[in-house]
């Protein structure tokens, strides 16, 4: 039974349990601040409930980003480590939100770019089953049975990974938070470390692209 | 407002970036430009070729990730917290510089703080820790009153509170009303998010699923709130159930719950939610939760706002 300071971060048995209260569970309070000094004295459950408002956004968005299961998954594990062991310097000069971002988006844009310098990745592997999209097995099924839609689908989406692909890393990071995340330009200009203006001009740049790659398509 | 300025300014327009000014003068171009309209509609079909390309992790990819963070966090936190280990990682390193001086130093030391340990801590606690073997549970006390009892004599009145450990099946009875009862504690927010957590893989006992919604809707912790919607996950279909979850999009302060309630919402739409969903672009201001409403509103041929 895991007991009260050595608690499991997330999972708990299913089926046997211990009733114990103790005084570290009281140590939860309803809002964001309070969570973040819970967490930064100490307290695993305020830090995974901290982890939890957050985490599933920043797997998209990574996942999004990097088109890769893998990569998202080291972004996902470094990003949240890196927030548990320097959480104590967090000085609420901005918001959770925005340290957090930071954090997520400079590992993204450090592995785009290192991911140019070598080749990009393929998430289409052959098994003895065929090609297989290692993507398919991480991305939440899409329901639609027609299957002249689902191969229009797949060829927009190609079509669509391959103008990402052909963005710059900053590009890719803004279109990304913009369009998918839908966070404001001003957000994302503090994220990246740059003005609202910068980041204008770089969601610009993406979707020029992108209309210029998808006009045959749309 | 020329036209080669406005195909340049859609984009913005369309992620609501321009200033009501500029908005404006986009409007009242568009509306006088035919060859602009048709401009504004292929980068709408753009945008909507775009979101079918959004991956969202799948719930067993997300649940990959935690375990394995799970696991990382456990062998990171007693680098992190371990006071004791950072003392005696103090007296190794001493002893690894001078291990000829610093042994006996330290092992006197040791022993100095064995004996003062002695000397100064309290009979009584030394004597409740004895018992604490003969003792079947643990217990808490508290010094109710003191009094003097005779010469150089006291009598001292404790409160004792005695813990119970019980041991069971989620699935027990007995075990389930008290995990019912602790859900309800208002004093205790670490103990209602582990009861919830544990009640939450039996929504389908009506009892389990009624504590489920009132957690959703009436804790006012964060976290136990977002253990009561998943465990409500598979009845998002049913009547109650929704009716509850466009309650707490509209009213809930966390954009955390929120956000988890409307890709909830979203994954099981129905025409009924229009009302709740227009109501919700007029007072939201979560960028990502307006705009997965927006994009509901847009795939069920919706306005996005009331007039």
């Amino acid at each position: 039974m895991p007991v009260s300071g050595q608690r499991d971060v997330f999972a708990y048995t299913p089926s046997i349990i211990v009733l114990q209260a103790t005084a570290a569970q009281a140590a939860h309070r309803m809002d964001e601040p309070e969570l973040i000094r819970a967490a930064q004295r100490g307290d695993q459950r305020a830090f995974e409930q901290l982890v939890r408002l957050y985490d599933q956004n920043v797997l998209r968005l990574a996942l999004n980003l990097l088109r890769s299961p893998e990569d998202a998954n080291d972004i996902y594990q470094e990003a949240f480590l890196r927030v548990y062991k320097n959480l104590h310097s967090f000085r609420f000069d901005c918001s959770f939100h925005t340290w957090l971002y930071r954090i997520v988006t400079n590992l993204c844009l450090d592995a785009l770019r290192k991911r140019r310098v070598r080749r990009e990745e393929n998430t289409v592997v052959e098994t003895s089953e065929g090609f297989l999209d290692r993507m398919d097995t991480v991305e939440e099924a899409r329901a639609d049975g027609n299957p002249q839609r689902q191969l229009m689908s797949r060829q927009l989406g190609k079509k669509i990974k391959e103008v990402l692909t052909g963005l710059t890393p900053r590009e890719r990071a803004v279109f990304e938070m913009r369009h998918y995340q839908g966070l404001r330009l001003r957000t994302i200009g503090d994220m990246l470390g740059t003005s609202e203006e910068a980041a204008k001009n770089c969601l610009f740049r993406a979707t020029q692209k992108m209309r210029a790659a998808l006009g045959d398509f749309v | 407002m020329k036209c080669e300025e406005v195909k340049k300014t859609l984009p913005l327009f369309l992620y609501g970036e321009l200033s009501f000014d500029e908005e404006e003068r986009l409007e009242v171009h568009i509306d006088e430009c035919a060859s602009c309209r048709g401009v504004l509609e292929r980068e709408r079909a753009m945008f909507k070729a775009l979101d079918s390309a959004e991956v969202a992790p799948a719930q067993d990819f997300l649940d990959q990730c935690r375990a394995e963070l799970r696991g990382r966090l456990a062998r990171a936190a007693p680098e992190r917290n371990k006071f004791w280990d950072k003392i005696l990682r103090g007296f190794s390193i001493q002893f690894h510089f001078a291990p000829g001086i610093m042994q006996p130093l330290g092992a006197v030391a040791m022993l100095a703080i064995g004996f003062f340990a002695a000397r100064v801590a309290p009979t009584s606690l030394l004597g409740s820790w004895r018992s604490a073997g003969v003792l079947a549970e643990p217990a808490t006390s508290r010094v109710r009153y003191v009094e003097p009892a005779g010469p150089g004599r006291v009598q001292i009145v404790i409160d004792e509170t005695r813990q119970r450990t019980l041991s069971g099946n989620v699935d027990d009875q007995s075990i389930q009303r008290l995990l019912l009862t602790a859900a309800k504690d208002p004093s205790d927010a670490g103990l209602r998010v582990e009861s919830v957590d544990l009640l939450k893989s039996k929504p389908q006992s009506a009892e389990v699923r009624s504590a489920l919604l009132y957690a959703l809707q009436h804790d006012s912790n964060a976290g136990v709130r977002l253990k009561a919607l998943d465990g409500l996950k598979d009845f998002a279909n049913d009547p109650q159930t929704r009716q509850t979850l466009a309650q707490v999009l509209l009213r809930d302060d966390n954009p955390g719950v929120r956000t988890q309630v409307i890709d909830l919402l979203i994954q099981h739409r129905s025409d009924s939610m229009v009302g709740v969903l227009q109501e919700l672009m007029v007072k939201e201001d979560n960028g990502y939760i307006r705009m997965r409403c927006q994009r509901a509103l847009h795939d069920m041929n919706a306005s996005v706002e009331t007039y």
